[in-house]
This record gives structure tokens, C-alpha cells and sequence, in this order.
């Protein structure tokens, strides 16, 4: 097989992954406000389970330490990876999202980051410290005894198939009455409250939602990739969902996968084939972010609500029992 | 003279008080709401009304006192738990929902809806729809009524003043409350207007609608409210008719200024 497929096949795994991060980010921040910048955390805590549920138990060939090592057949890390994103969010919810609104909040989502980044790499008992863990093995590759090549097939059908999942879950969310409560609270918490919807229960449901969003794509990015280290979930990478949400369109699912096309597959992918000029190797990285910088800048002057902003909700009212007469005698509807 | 039969107490505030800090901003106010008509809520800058209906509505907590709404006590409760009992405010400065669309802001008002749990917008998606039939007409209608319906698709964000405070009303009632709470509705609303939202609320109360209304406009007080209570300094200073209290000495020297 050419590099080339090969290389096309990354991509469009990466690109399924980045929908499904950036769903999940989207319920979080476009439809209900919620700022979290630690959204890569709870994709490494989803990808660090995940992989030690599939790993065979700890201490193996290349005497990396790990938890658990549980070694469970595919699909159950992922879900295990939803699940331990989930809980992790309802405890960082309960301290961030009962008091503190927005900015406080960020705050506090960034320094849990942290945290959590500083344990994880320090904590080598965990998941193998600074090194991470690797050998996580390839879903169903034990039945079809694939070379990594043509396994790139199997691995990228499983990813449509988790983010098309994804996609149909988030839409009707989106556009349920739950997903209008979510925005009924991004745009005035206290009328949502006066409203009697209970504020704290619908952000954190949200925020839950969202995390296992990126728990389960973290899961799938360990699960390709076979290994994960601190240095795959740095607040660059948050940057990097972030940015792809807002020049996509948040509160947009369709703007999302547009977005997850944009920033991460074309800008962060493209600028790869830069030349390295010897002496400064990280000449690219540093440009690949200096591009995804200037696309904000030009997405937040030129297209604020990104490129597919959100979409008017329209109600078809045909069929429906039409009563009232403007200044009718009675008021109080039947 | 006739035996008028009085109708019950709705909504009944006792001793409440709240300082904030050294300032007492609510001393000792009683008074109660009875089911079916319109009450005012009057007094000077600062004699405490916003405090009252924060607190009324659980946004500020109270020091002491008891709030009770139909017979059940709501002091010091979270504000969604109490719009939920059936007591629904709006807010001195029109509040809509900016980027809902009109009908989107009345959609939102109904209480514990089906859809609202992502459990069920997901799998009982049928019911779901059924229930959003439902409001939808229910909400037509009353944007019909207020002469909203063909800004429904608007975002609410993009009506005008008295638009907006035509919705907040409308949106109230959508949540078919016990007592709806107005605060200042004809704030910063033009003469035309504020003789159509009176009208409305007139008629709404002659429908069994409840209403306790904050209002500065004393010729509005007059003509639509059925009883009134003058605070002053954090403490009732009289109540009755708005006619009689016109009358009375300490109201005019407090408030009218006389």
C-alpha cells in the first residue's frame, strides 16, 4: 500500500476522532456556555483507562507500570473511558459548576487540568509516569490478524461508526427540548432559574455528556495509536478542539465537523509537508500553531459565529389547532 | 352592603427582613396576595421592593421572615424550585432569551417537560414530539393574543422594548403560574403600550390570573390594581386602595411627595 493511502487513512481517523472531541465540547461550551480549557483532560483520563482496560495486568515486557490491566475485549474500554470521564467531570461539576459562573469557572478547569497533567506524569505507578503506556492492543486485530497497514481499514470503520453514532446522539440532544433548556442557560442562567429549570442539574448533565464525548474519542485515539504520554494532552491540544469549534460554528454540530476538517486535518495535518530547514526542527509545530492562531483571528473578525453559525430553530405549525383570535374575549388559552 | 365574599390568600410574606451588610434593606414587611386579583407593590427609591421580590422569588436569601405560596412554605428556597410551585417573576429589565427565537422563549417555559431529560429526548422521541405539539399551540395562542405571532420566528433579541416586555408576560404565563410577578413591566415603556399591557392584565385578572405588580407609574397602580402596598424604608407603611392611600397623610409625605 502506497505511504500515501496510508497517510489518508490517518487523517480520516484523526478527522472521526476530532468530530467526536468536538461534539462533545460543543454541547459543553456552544449550547450551554460552559468554558471548560481542560476539555483534552477528560479525553486522557477516557484514552489512560481505556488503555489500561484493554492492556494484559501491569509489569509486561517493557516493565511499564500501569493500574489495572484489565485486558478486555473491544468495545468495552471505550465505554469504560466514557464512564471514568464521566465521574471525573462530576466531581470537577461539583466544585466548579454549583458557584462559580464562566470565568471562575475556566479558571478552575484549567488548574484541575494541571493537576491532574502533574499526577499523571509524576504518579509512575498510574500509567507509566512521563513515558505513558504502549502496547494497547488493535480492536478485533487478535481475529483478523491484520499487518498495521491494512488494519488502518478495519480501525477506520469503526471510527465512522462511532462518529456517526455520535453524530445522530448529539443532533437529537441538540434539538430536544433538553438541548433548549442548555440554551435557554447559555444566554440567561437566571431566567432558565426563574423559569424553574434546575441550572446546576442542566450544566452538569451537559458537562457530563460532553466529557464522555471526549472520554469515548479519547479511548478510540489509544486505541489507534497504541500508546499515550503527558505530552498528548498539553493545553495546546484543548487550543487546538477549541479553535476548531469556533471556526467551524459552535452550537452547530454540522459546523463542527466542517471545523474538525479546517483546523485540525488541514491546518495542523497540512502544515506538516512544511520544509524543516536543518538546525530548527520545531520550525513547523511552531508555525502550525501560528496558522491556527490567524485563522481565529480571521474566523472572530470576518465570521464570530463561525463559518455555519447556528442554525434558527423553526417550528412547522401546520396541523395545529389554531383557536385564539387576536384580542379575542378570552385570554387564558384552553 | 352586600357580603362580599373574599378570596384566599395566594401569597402571604410574614415579618420578612434581610440586611446587607449594616444596610437593612428589608425591615419587617407583611402583607398577602389573594388569589385572583391584582396587588400593587409601591414606594419610593429604595424603600425595598426589588429587595422584596428577590427575595419573594429565592434569588436573595432572607434573614428571617416566612414566604408561603398556596398554603407551602417557599422561604429561602432555590429560585427554579419556587417558579416550579407556581410563582413566576420577571425581571425589571426585559430578560428574553436573546438567541431563542419568540416561540423558542415561550417553549422553554413549561414545566418539567418530557424532552427536558436527555434520557427521554433520546429514546421516547415519539411522546416527545406529541408534548411539543402540545405547547406549540398553547404557545401560539398566547403569542396570538399579544400580538407577537408573526415574530415568532425572530430572535427574541431582535424585538423592540415593549416587544420584549410583551414576551416576558407572555412567557409568564406559558408557565401557567399560581402568581405572576412583575417587576416595573411599564419601565422605560411608551404611553401607547402601557395602556395595552394594562389592559392585558386587567383581563387576565378577570380570567383568575393572579398578579403582584412592582410599579412606579401611580396612575397605572390606580387603575388596575385591587389592593395596594406602599413600603418605605424596608417596612409597610400603609396598604389599601390606591385612591384612599392618596388620602392618606404618611403616603403623600413619603412618596408623593405632597
Amino acid at each position: 500500500m502506497s505511504s500515501l493511502v496510508f497517510y489518508l487513512l490517518t487523517v480520516a481517523i484523526f478527522f472521526c476522532i476530532y468530530c467526536i472531541y468536538g461534539w462533545g465540547l460543543n454541547l459543553q461550551f456552544g449550547l450551554t456556555g460552559i468554558l471548560d480549557f481542560t476539555y483534552i483532560t477528560f479525553v486522557a483520563i477516557g484514552a489512560y483507562f481505556a488503555g489500561v482496560a484493554a492492556l494484559q495486568p501491569g509489569n509486561g515486557g517493557l516493565g511499564e507500570q500501569y493500574i489495572l490491566g484489565l485486558h478486555l475485549p473491544f468495545p468495552i474500554p471505550p465505554i469504560i473511558g466514557g464512564i471514568v470521564a464521566a465521574v471525573l467531570a462530576i466531581l470537577i461539576g461539583y466544585v466548579g459548576l454549583k458557584r462559580l459562573r464562566s470565568d471562575y469557572l475556566a479558571i478552575v478547569t484549567v488548574s484541575v487540568g494541571q493537576i491532574v497533567w502533574t499526577l499523571i506524569g509524576n504518579i509512575t505507578p498510574l500509567f507509566n509516569g512521563w513515558d505513558g503506556i504502549s502496547g494497547v492492543p488493535q480492536p478485533f486485530n487478535s481475529v483478523f490478524q491484520l499487518d498495521f497497514n491494512h488494519y488502518q481499514w478495519v480501525f477506520l470503520v469503526i471510527c465512522i461508526l462511532f462518529a456517526v453514532l455520535g453524530f445522530l446522539i448529539i443532533e437529537r440532544l441538540t434539538h430536544s427540548p433538553f438541548g433548549r433548556v442548555l440554551r435557554a442557560i447559555r444566554e440567561d442562567e437566571n431566567v432558565a432559574a426563574a423559569l424553574g429549570k434546575n441550572v446546576f442539574r442542566y450544566k452538569m448533565m451537559a458537562f457530563v455528556i460532553g466529557s464522555i464525548y471526549a472520554g469515548v474519542g479519547g479511548a478510540l485515539t489509544i486505541a489507534y495509536i497504541g500508546a499515550y504520554n503527558p505530552s498528548g494532552f498539553t493545553t495546546m491540544e484543548t487550543f487546538i478542539i477549541w479553535a476548531a469549534m469556533l471556526v467551524g460554528g459552535s452550537g452547530n454540530n454540522r459546523g463542527m465537523i466542517l471545523g474538525a476538517f479546517l483546523v485540525p486535518v488541514l491546518f495542523n495535518e497540512g502544515t506538516r509537508f512544511l520544509p524543516s530547514p536543518p538546525g530548527n526542527p520545531l520550525l513547523a509545530e511552531s508555525i502550525r500553531g501560528m496558522a491556527i492562531g490567524l485563522l481565529l483571528i480571521f474566523a472572530a473578525r470576518f465570521r464570530p459565529q463561525g463559518i455555519l453559525p447556528e442554525r434558527k430553530t423553526v417550528f412547522r405549525l401546520d396541523g395545529l389547532q389554531q383557536g385564539g383570535e387576536a384580542g379575542g374575549d378570552r385570554l387564558v388559552p384552553q | 352592603m352586600a357580603i362580599v365574599s373574599f378570596p384566599s390568600s395566594i401569597l402571604k410574606v410574614t415579618n420578612l427582613a434581610k440586611s446587607f451588610g449594616g444596610v437593612k434593606a428589608i425591615n419587617d414587611v407583611s402583607f398577602i396576595v389573594r388569589e385572583g386579583t391584582v396587588t400593587g407593590l409601591i414606594g419610593p427609591n429604595g424603600a425595598g421592593k426589588s429587595s422584596v421580590v428577590n427575595a419573594i422569588s429565592g434569588f436573595t436569601r432572607v434573614d428571617r421572615g416566612v414566604v408561603e405560596l398556596a398554603g407551602h412554605d417557599i422561604t429561602n428556597q432555590a429560585p427554579h424550585r419556587i417558579a416550579a410551585r407556581g410563582l413566576i417573576r420577571s425581571f425589571q429589565i426585559a430578560r428574553e432569551l436573546q438567541k431563542l427565537t419568540v416561540l423558542e422563549n415561550m417553549m422553554v417555559a413549561p414545566f418539567q417537560q418530557l424532552g427536558e431529560s436527555p434520557w427521554r429526548a433520546l429514546i421516547s422521541r415519539r411522546a416527545v414530539m406529541r408534548e411539543e405539539r402540545e405547547h406549540l399551540a398553547e404557545a401560539v395562542d398566547w403569542l396570538q393574543m399579544f400580538n407577537l405571532f408573526a415574530l415568532r420566528d425572530e430572535y427574541a433579541g431582535n424585538l423592540s422594548g415593549g416587544q420584549k416586555k410583551l414576551l416576558e408576560l407572555a412567557r409568564a404565563l406559558m408557565a401557567k403560574p399560581k402568581v405572576v410577578l412583575l417587576d416595573e413591566p411599564m419601565a422605560g415603556v411608551n404611553p401607547t403600550l402601557t395602556k395595552t399591557l394594562q389592559g392585558y392584565i386587567s383581563r387576565l385578572r378577570d380570567q383568575g390570573v393572579t398578579f403582584l405588580l412592582i410599579e412606579h407609574n401611580l396612575s397605572v397602580v390606580e387603575a388596575i390594581c385591587d389592593h395596594v402596598v406602599v413600603l418605605a424604608e424596608g417596612a409597610v407603611l400603609a396598604e389599601g386602595q390606591m385612591n384612599e392611600l392618596r388620602e392618606t397623610e404618611e403616603v403623600i409625605s413619603a412618596y408623593l411627595g405632597g
